[in-house]
Parts: structure tokens; C-alpha cells; sequence
């Protein structure tokens, strides 16, 4: 798994694939105000993206990498 | 067909070999990581060429392959019988689409779905592991609309951060194209293995990227994570044919709209309370009405110093500076950007300007007025060049921030030193080249990387550099310690078109492949030469006899004789040479096996363990392709009759895995390949009972038959064991066909069973066929040949020997009756045979099958080597001839195939 | 005459390449994989190199880093992928790749870094 689950935090690392979606889904539904750490996060399937767009989920930390940073940045928060 | 296309080909299908034989391998090493990465390559390699043409049907099945194997490598996905099975199906669908490439030199579309599928089936492995799901959700195109030609709108720029607008504003005045792009994804993409994010990231050329939702999104416990709803917004500098290109296996899911410059200028920010500037309006319309631009760039920028730069006026104060920098004559731009400030609204440039963005049109270059380009790159440049040199550079820019860590590593510094030469030349500004040879030795005298960074800020600005979003984003580290750089190599790379590089160049030997790809047809004909040469040669006995004979010159009979031998000898070995050329290994038809024993014991619910030996034996190359089809044959019914289910094994105290062995060896000249299974035998009873049935023998046979005459009944025509034809082992085509095309190429089978035990086929075939000896005779005023190996002996039987029996001759020879037959009589010739002086009549006895039988022929000749030929033609259909041959003096040789002949 | 080698485990690669530069101009010579580029490479002088990732035996990047280990002239070198993935991409230049091009690439994108590359005007 890609993604670590804390008490509050949920850390990615590296490339989040598309079967990580549904956990994560599960882990935001149940902690709504549960923050996500990219930092060490390379790619995230679009499946993810989609579950942290519906879920306006807060980031603590965003990708190293400015590119995908940006990229994130305008998905994420952008008003909806 | 373009030799690319045939060495694609060619190259295609042995992938596809390899592919196959690796899956196979893997199969009983599924751990193995090296045979995993040799697949993965396989197949990355083969999609990568199959990039290289127009054939989407088959790269999208590769690359799901490729995806897959590259899952698998990195342990993502575990190997399974299934991911084999379908990777199988997906190559032998490739197979079928290189036949149909050869063919007709495309893909049909009829293919298209069938691709998809096998894509999708692949993917979907990868997508979902374990939760295998019958129905693949298929890739359906949405309905197809066409693309509105041209919208009305502009894409909400204004939305862009302005940094990246005005980035993309300066690269749009440097020749780049610009592009909105909309990329729609379906649904249901995710579970086709899509990843529209990466898709969308990697696009060429992103300076900005959005992602946005379809619709409202629901609450979070109705969320669907696997039905995609996004929408993403792209601004890139790619080019429209570029963006077709990477989209299209997916056309009908983006829109790209071609951007104006112009459109990308729009103040954004803090309001502040509203128009309270209108005094600088005023006074700076007026001095735009003068034309005044420095006062007008002095004005903005005191102003621009004294505000908030979140402020509304501070964002438009920036673009009309960047206006009055890149478009200083746009008059009318730039007063379009200061009216703004009256009422603080974003710009309509739609209705501002006349300019529209277009879908279909080729996108509009920057603005009417060009800026002349940076100051490095030459009117002469095209904008692609521009475009690659500012990406180069950039590249060796970040390079050179690399931590240097090794000593290798001094050697990436110095080729980053010969490109930026290269560009140097490359758009004609050599006389900088003495200031980067003065960097490069500074860098080296200092020990750092700072020298040719700081040479590369001067002399290729950072503004003037597109920000090549791909590239990686290196932070240049602390002053890493550049190893010492021999001078010499920098000066070398500096001095360009010189005369250093014949010095250095000119003696450097081309060396060639070792091997080499030969056309079957060439062989071919080489074959032919040398069969003339041979004939040719036999010719020089003939003439020396001449020589002696008719014209009485024996010392020269002599020496022509001392050539022939010359001669002879070196034809022999040419054409032992041209042999060895056409030799192929057994293993061309024994590589099928595996996937074919595995495939059929699959299917029919049997455990068969395959062994393959001796798979280096060579033969030529005609004796190996006329063994594929009886082998398959052979195999298919040893699987199919032979060995029994593996209940039944185990009941007989058998291993519940039966054994079949393929095994090659030489014997002497010739090949003789073995099949062996352990399987249930073959009953001669059975047998023999159903010869029986069948009519094939009478009764009085069927008592007097060894149990090994009656196993061998299985090669008589019409005969088949199987209670039911079943699909695999052909439908009522028995061992008899196989049998026949096994002595076509005069070979022989033998088959030997044990009941309970197994069966064991033998099958010898000649090394070559490309030599035969022969023996010549004459009947009836003609000459004709048969084959050596057919003859068993040559005897002069006088007439009253012979006996007749009933209607048919027969003589005794060494204690044994020999049936007699009259060539002529065969030959459907009316000529009784002729008798020589003694009234003997020449007999030459030949093999058939088990039985020898005399032939009654008019004399005997010598025997020779000849060349055969098939027959062709109509004349194929004479099964009495073997072939023809050439002889020294010109004339035509018939071969009679004997058994035919019977 | 420039001279490129291509190196590239791909025949059909290769000769995609060697058609497209030949018509060029240029000279070119291939090697089937890193062992064999090496051995080229310290043999004669190529004045740029054109460079497969997926190869057996040494794949590209570890014939880059060999390269540039060697006390000889450093020219240029393109490395030509099929993967777009920005990883590889910086793999490459930290191995001595000076250029990165995806295949099948564009002749006319091909020979335009080729020219920058080698210095023709």
C-alpha cells in the first residue's frame, strides 16, 4: 500500500494506484476531518484525485515535485 | 512493402516466439525474476517498434502487455495461469495482425474491437487483482460529436495563476504555439486500466494544469471512487499535431482550442474598493496617444512600486509593462489594459479585438506584432528549433546542477559541454565558443559547476528558455568539485567543422552485424548455381574420354581428368557449404511444442510433463518444415489416445503426470527424431479387430499377424482408432497421412507399443535433400533415375527363371521368391523388356517397405549425383516421378518415386 | 561526415533511425546493446550517440555512465524511451544523457536535436 493511515493523517508515498481509491474513500468517509500528506507522494491515480476532490480533503503537505504539486494545487483548491 | 515494415515484421515474429517460449518457461519458474524481466523486454520492445508505424490496434494491446509485465516485474501483480493464458491470447492476436500487415499492408478495422478487448483483458488485471470480471467493460467511443468549430468563448483563462499566463504569454511571442485542451475521460476508463491524471500530466508541453468535476460532486458516503467524473483543463505549448499524437487512442475525449496571446492577458486581484485610479487612466492614455512608451513603461512602474502587488491595478499594471516589452507598438492592447483599471472587469478580448480562438484552424502564433526572437537564436530558426534549443539548453542546465559524487561524473560535465558547443554551432554564434571553453577551464580551475552555470546565464537567458515542464527539477546542490577536464576534448568539440576530425575520424573501421538475415530465395538460387556446377562438371569426364577416344590426345585426356578432380573437389564443398547454410535446427518445430502440449492436456483435463531433447540437431532446412506438420500430428494423438486421465494413471499405479519425450539425434546422414509417451500402449488386438471390421485385412491375416505387424496396422489408410473423431487429432485423417508425408521426403516411421506401457514413433529422415544419388537405367530407349537408397541390388536373371504365377512373375534370388515387375508395364508402355545377348533380363531389386520386388529393367547405367527438383506444374501431379534432374550432357533425367510407382 | 551511433536491442528501431539519419547525411553505426556500445564507443569516435533504455546485458543507462567514466571525447548523447515517465527522464541525464526523446519520435524532431546536438548550422 501506498498510503499510510494515521489517527488523522493519511501519508502517500510514491504512486498511488487506482485500488487505493476505495480505502482511502473508507478512511474519509469515517474521519471527515482527516488531512492527507503528499509530500512523498510521486502520482496518484486519477481515481484517488477524484476521492480527495469529493471529499475537499485538507492537505498538510504537498508533492516535492512543483509540477505535480501545481497540478494538485488547482484540483484541490479550486472552490467547489 | 517498405523494408522497415519487413524487418518489423520479421523482428515481430520473433518476439512473439520468445514471448511465448519465456511464458512457458515461467510457467514452471513463476519466481523467476530474470525470465520476468526478459518478457517484460520482449514485449517493451516489440510495442516500442510496433510505435513506430500506424498499427494502434496492435500497440494498445502491447502496451496493456507491456503495463502488465511491468506490474508483474515490480511484483504489483502476481503471475498467474490466467495472466499466461490471456497474454497468450493477446500475442497470437498479434501474430494474426503481423499475417494481416504482410498481407494487405494494414490493419483492417475489423480488428479494432477485437483490440480492444484483448487490451482491456489485460488491463484489467493489472486494475483489479483477484476480482477477475466476466464482461470486460469495453472502451466504447462516446457518441462521436464532432468538435464545435468554433466556440464562442475563450477558455477562463483568467482562472490561471498569472505567473503561468504570463510565462506562456512570453513563450507565444517566442514562436510557440498555444493550446487549451480539454481532456474528457469516460466513466468508466478506470476499469480499462486508465489513468487519465497520468495521461493528462504527461501531456508535451504543460504549463498549466487543472482538474475539475463533471458535476456536482455528492455527498462523501455516495461517492463512486471507480466511476470518473473528472474534467481536466490543460494550457501547452505543444503543438496541435503533437497533441493528436498523444491523444490518439482517445480523439473523441479532448478538445483543444488554439489561444490567442492576447487572450492570455487579464489583470486579476484585490479590487481594493473599486476604480479610484482614473487619473492615471487619464494621463496614461495620453501619453499612449503620444506614442510615448518610456514614459508610459516609467509611469506604470512608479506606480507599480507604490501599490500592493495583490492589488487588482498592480496585476494589470505588470501586463501592460510586459505589453509594452513584447508587443511595444499593440497600441491598442495596451489601451485595452489601462481602460481596464476604470472598471476593474476582466477583459473581453472577443469583443475587444476581432480575434477568435479557433478549434480547427492552426493556432495562431503569439500576436500580429512578433517580437524578433531572443537574442540567441537566429531569424533563420524555425520555431521548433527554437523550442528544442531552449529545451537543451535548459537540460544541460539542470545537468550541471547535478551533485558531482563520482569521478564518472565529470564526464557528463564535459558532454554537456560539447552540446552546448553544438548549439553554439548549431545556430552560428561560434564566436561565443571561446567564452564557454573559458568557462568550462574556469569551472575546471575552480573546481565547480559555477563557471558554465553563470556562462550559460549570460549568455542564454532564463526568460528566453522555454521552462521545459517535463524536465526533472534539480536543485543545484552545494558547489559539487568538478574533475579536471582534459583541455584538448573541449576544443576538439569547439572547433566544429576543423580539420581535427579526419585526423581523428578518417581510419576508424565500420564494423558490420556478424550475422546476417538471408532471404530464403537467395539460398535458393545459390542452390541452383551449384546444382549446375555440377552438372556442369560432370560434363569434363565425357570430354576427356573424348579426348582419348576421338581425338587420340591422351596426355591431355589426362590433365583434364587432374582438373575434373580439382574441380570436383571444390564443387563438393561448395556445396557441403551451402548445405551447412540451409542446416536448421530441430528446434524451429519442437519450440511449438510446449504451448501445444500445454494448450491440448489443458483442454483435455490430462497431466502431460513435456521433454525436449537433442533440440540442436541440424537438418536442412526443408527436411525440418516438411517434419512440423507430421509431428503435430504424431503429438496431437499421442495426447489425445495415448495418455490416459490422470484418475485412470494413478489407478494403474502410474504417476498421475504422463512423460512425452521429443528427442532428436544423428544417425550417421540422417535424423531421426523421437516420440515417445508413457502412456496406455496400443492394444493389437484392438487393432486388429477393427482392421478387420474395416476390411483392411482378411481373416486369415488376422491370425497369422505378430502383435507387431498389427500395431503398425495404425498406418494403414482409413484407419483410426479413436471410438469418437475428436477435435484435436484432425477429423478422420489417421497416422497413414502422416506416414505419407514422412516418405515423401524419404523418410521412414516405425512404431513400436507396449500395451500399458507407452508408445515409442521413430521417424529417420535424410540429413539433406538437396543431393541424391541415383542410379540410372534405360527401358524402353529412355533413361531414367532412381534414387540409391530405394536399390538393394542389381541381378541378370535369365528368362527361364522366371516363373509366372498366376498372371504375375516372380523369381527365386538367394533362397527368397522376389515379385517381378516390368517397368515398362508400370510406366503404362507397351514394349516388352529387352534381353541381352544371354537372354537375361536385367532385374534391379528394390526396397519397399519391408518387401524387396524386382524390377524389370532394359539395362543398368552408373550412378550419379544429381540436384533434385520437385516437379512442378502439372507435372507435380505425376506421383510416378520424384523430381527431375539436369545431366552433364544437357539432357533430362526422370527420377521414378518407387513406391508411387507400385 | 558525423558520425551517430545507435544503440538499440531493436532491429526495426535501429533501422528507423538509420534511415532517418542516412537521409540526412550522417554516418551511422549500431551496437545491439550497452556491452557492445562500449566497446564501440572506446574503439572509434562518434561525434553523438543515440541511446535505447531497455536493453539486455547493459541497458542505456548503465552504457552512460560507463561512457562518461572514460577518459575519451564526450559527445553528446540522446537517450530515446518509450516511457514518458518524468523518473526515466531524469534518470537519463543523471546517467550522462544529455537529451530525451520519446520514440517512435518525429523525424523532423529527431534530426532538429541531432543538428543542435552535433553543431550544424
Amino acid at each position: 500500500m501506498a498510503i499510510e493511515f494515521r489517527k488523522n493523517l493519511a501519508l502517500f508515498r510514491d504512486v498511488v494506484s487506482v485500488e487505493e481509491a476505495e480505502p482511502l474513500l473508507e478512511w474519509l468517509q469515517k474521519k471527515p476531518a482527516g488531512r492527507v500528506d503528499l509530500a512523498d507522494c510521486t502520482h496518484l491515480h486519477a481515481a484517488n484525485l477524484q476521492v480527495l476532490m469529493a471529499a475537499c480533503a485538507s492537505v498538510k503537505a504537498w508533492p516535492k515535485d512543483p509540477f505535480f504539486a501545481d497540478w494538485l494545487r488547482a484540483a484541490l483548491l479550486r472552490p467547489h | 512493402m517498405t523494408p522497415l515494415l519487413e524487418q518489423f515484421l520479421s523482428e515481430a515474429r520473433d518476439f512473439l516466439q520468445g514471448i511465448g517460449e519465456k511464458l512457458m518457461q515461467l510457467e514452471k519458474a513463476p519466481a523467476d525474476a530474470e525470465l520476468m524481466t526478459e518478457l517484460f523486454r520482449f514485449v517493451h520492445t516489440l510495442k516500442g517498434n510496433s510505435g513506430l508505424f500506424d498499427f494502434p490496434e496492435m500497440t494498445r494491446v502491447l502496451h496493456a502487455g507491456e503495463d502488465l509485465m511491468d506490474a508483474v516485474r515490480q511484483g504489483r501483480v502476481a503471475y498467474s495461469q490466467e495472466l499466461a493464458d490471456r497474454l497468450l491470447d493477446a500475442m497470437d492476436f498479434i501474430g494474426m495482425l503481423c499475417d494481416e500487415i504482410e498481407l494487405n499492408g494494414a490493419i483492417g478495422s475489423a480488428y479494432a474491437a477485437e483490440s480492444a478487448r484483448l487490451g482491456a483483458s489485460l488491463r484489467q488485471l493489472i486494475s483489479v487483482p483477484g476480482t477477475a470480471v466476466e464482461g470486460v467493460p469495453l472502451a466504447v467511443p462516446s457518441s462521436t460529436e464532432q468538435p464545435i468549430p468554433t466556440p464562442a468563448a475563450l477558455p477562463p483563462l483568467e482562472t490561471l495563476p498569472e505567473v503561468v499566463r504570463m510565462a506562456a504569454f512570453r513563450l507565444a511571442h517566442e514562436g510557440e504555439p498555444l493550446h487549451w485542451l480539454t481532456y474528457t475521460p469516460e466513466e468508466g476508463c478506470f476499469f480499462s486500466g486508465d489513468d487519465p491524471f497520468f495521461q493528462a500530466r504527461q501531456t508535451p508541453g504543460v504549463l498549466w494544469g487543472g482538474v475539475v468535476a463533471r458535476e456536482a460532486w455528492p455527498k462523501l458516503l455516495e461517492v463512486d471512487a471507480y466511476r470518473c467524473i473528472l474534467d481536466f483543463h490543460l494550457l501547452t505549448t505543444a503543438s496541435r499535431a503533437d497533441l493528436d499524437e498523444y491523444y490518439r487512442y482517445m480523439p473523441e475525449q479532448i478538445r483543444r482550442v488554439a489561444i490567442p496571446a492576447l487572450a492570455l492577458v487579464q489583470p486579476q486581484g484585490d479590487p481594493n474598493g473599486g476604480p479610484v485610479y482614473e487619473d492615471f487612466v487619464v494621463e496614461a492614455l495620453d501619453t499612449l496617444g503620444r506614442g510615448d512608451n518610456g514614459s508610459l513603461a516609467h509611469a506604470a512602474r512608479t506606480m507599480l512600486e507604490l501599490s500592493n502587488p495583490d492589488l487588482w491595478l498592480a496585476s494589470a499594471l505588470r501586463w501592460l509593462l510586459l505589453l509594452l516589452e513584447l508587443e511595444p507598438d499593440n497600441h491598442a492592447a495596451q489601451g485595452v489594459v489601462i481602460e481596464s483599471l476604470r472598471n476593474l472587469e476582466t477583459i473581453d478580448w472577443l469583443a475587444v479585438t476581432a480575434m477568435a480562438p479557433s478549434v480547427e484552424d492552426e493556432p495562431c502564433t503569439a500576436a500580429e506584432t512578433r517580437m524578433s526572437p531572443v537574442e540567441m537564436s537566429p531569424e533563420e530558426m524555425s520555431p521548433e528549433e527554437q523550442a528544442s534549443l531552449a529545451a537543451l539548453v535548459a537540460t544541460q542546465r539542470a545537468i550541471l546542477g547535478l551533485p558531482i559524487e563520482a569521478a564518472w561524473q565529470m564526464g557528463r560535465v564535459r558532454a554537456v559541454i560539447s552540446t552546448l558547443s553544438g548549439c553554439l554551432r548549431a545556430c552560428q554564434r561560434e564566436d561565443e565558443i571561446a567564452g564557454l571553453e573559458a568557462a568550462s577551464a574556469a569551472a575546471l580551475d575552480d573546481a565547480s559547476a559555477a563557471p558554465l552555470l553563470d556562462w550559460l546565464d549570460r549568455h542564454f537567458s532564463t526568460e528566453s528558455v522555454a521552462p521545459a515542464p517535463a524536465a526533472p527539477e534539480h536543485k543545484a546542490t552545494e558547489a559539487a568539485p568538478v574533475v579536471v577536464l582534459p583541455a584538448e576534448d573541449t576544443k576538439s568539440a569547439g572547433e566544429g567543422e576543423g580539420d581535427v576530425k579526419f585526423g581523428r575520424r578518417a581510419e576508424d573501421a565500420f564494423s558490420g552485424p556478424k550475422s546476417l538475415k538471408v532471404e530464403q530465395a537467395k539460398i535458393d538460387l545459390l542452390m541452383n548455381l551449384i546444382g549446375e556446377i555440377v552438372v556442369a562438371k560432370n560434363a569434363l569426364p565425357y570430354l576427356a574420354g573424348r579426348a582419348e577416344t576421338v581425338f587420340g590426345v591422351r596426355e591431355l585426356s589426362r590433365e583434364i581428368k587432374a582438373q575434373y578432380a580439382v574441380i570436383n573437389r571444390i564443387a563438393e564443398e561448395m556445396q557441403d557449404a551451402i548445405m551447412q547454410v540451409r542446416m536448421m535446427p530441430v528446434s524451429f518445430v519442437f519450440q511449438r511444442f510446449p504451448r501445444l502440449v500445454r494448450d491440448i492436456s489443458r483442454k483435455l483435463g490430462k497431466e502431460v510433463k513435456l521433454v525436449l531433447e537433442g533440440e540442436e540437431t541440424e537438418a536442412d532446412k526443408n527436411i525440418i518444415e516438411s517434419l512440423g506438420d507430421p509431428l503435430v500430428h504424431i503429438v496431437r494423438n499421442s495426447l489425445d489416445h495415448g495418455f490416459e486421465l490422470p484418475e485412470v494413471r494413478r489407478a494403474a499405479g502410474k504417476p498421475s503426470e504422463g512423460t512425452l519425450t521429443i528427442r532428436a539425434t544423428q544417425e550417421s546422414d540422417r535424423v531421426v527424431i523421437e516420440i515417445q509417451d508413457d502412456g496406455k500402449g496400443i492394444d493389437p488386438e484392438v487393432v486388429k479387430r477393427k482392421a478387420y471390421e474395416k476390411g483392411l485385412i482378411d481373416e486369415t491375416t488376422l491370425e497369422r499377424l505378430s502383435d507387431q505387424e498389427a500395431v503398425n496396422l495404425v498406418f494403414a489408410a482409413g484407419f483410426s482408432t479413436a471410438e469418437v473423431i475428436s477435435d484435436l487429432s484432425g477429423r478422420g485423417v489417421g497416422m497413414d497421412v502422416v506416414r505419407t508425408a514422412i516418405e515423401k521426403v524419404n523418410g521412414a516411421i516405425a512404431l513400436d507399443s507396449e500395451k500399458g506401457r507407452g508408445t515409442r514413433i521413430r521417424l529417420s529422415l535424410p540429413l539433406s535433400m538437396a543431393v541424391t544419388n541415383v542410379m540410372i537405367i534405360e527401358s524402353d530407349g529412355q533413361i531414367f533415375g532412381l534414387p540409391m537408397d530405394n536399390v538393394v541390388e542389381t541381378v541378370r536373371v535369365a528368362r527361364t527363371d522366371i516363373r509366372t504365377i498366376k498372371r504375375s512373375m516372380a523369381t527365386v534370388l538367394r533362397g527368397r521368391i522376389v515379385p517381378l515387375k516390368s517397368l515398362n508395364k508400370l510406366l503404362g508402355l507397351a514394349t516388352p523388356p529387352i534381353a541381352n545377348d544371354q537372354d537375361e533380363l536385367a532385374v534391379l531389386v528394390v526396397r519397399l517397405g519391408e518387401e524387396s520386388v524386382g524390377l524389370l529393367v532394359d539395362d543398368f547405367r552408373e550412378t550419379v549425383d544429381i540436384i533434385l527438383k520437385p516437379m512442378t506444374g502439372v507435372l507435380a501431379g505425376l506421383g510416378c516421378y520424384s523430381g527431375s534432374a539436369l545431366m552433364g550432357d544437357g539432357s533430362v533425367l526422370m527420377v521414378l518415386n518407387v513406391k508411387e510407382l507400385m | 561526415m558525423k558520425r551517430i551511433l545507435i544503440v538499440d536491442d531493436a532491429a526495426t528501431v535501429r533501422m528507423f533511425h538509420r534511415t532517418i539519419l542516412e537521409s540526412a547525411g550522417y554516418t551511422v553505426d549500431e551496437a545491439v546493446n550497452g556491452i557492445e556500445a562500449l566497446e564501440k564507443a572506446l574503439q572509434s569516435a562518434y561525434d553523438l550517440y543515440m541511446v535505447d533504455i531497455n536493453m539486455p546485458k547493459l541497458d542505456g543507462y548503465g552504457f552512460l555512465r560507463e561512457l562518461r567514466g572514460h577518459d575519451i571525447p564526450q559527445p553528446p548523447a540522446i537517450m530515446i524511451s518509450t516511457e514518458a515517465e518524468a523518473s526515466d527522464q531524469s534518470q537519463a541525464y543523471a546517467s550522462g544523457a544529455n537529451a530525451y526523446l520519446i520514440k517512435p519520435s518525429k523525424p523532423e524532431q529527431l534530426l532538429v536535436h541531432v543538428r543542435l546536438l552535433i553543431g550544424e548550422a
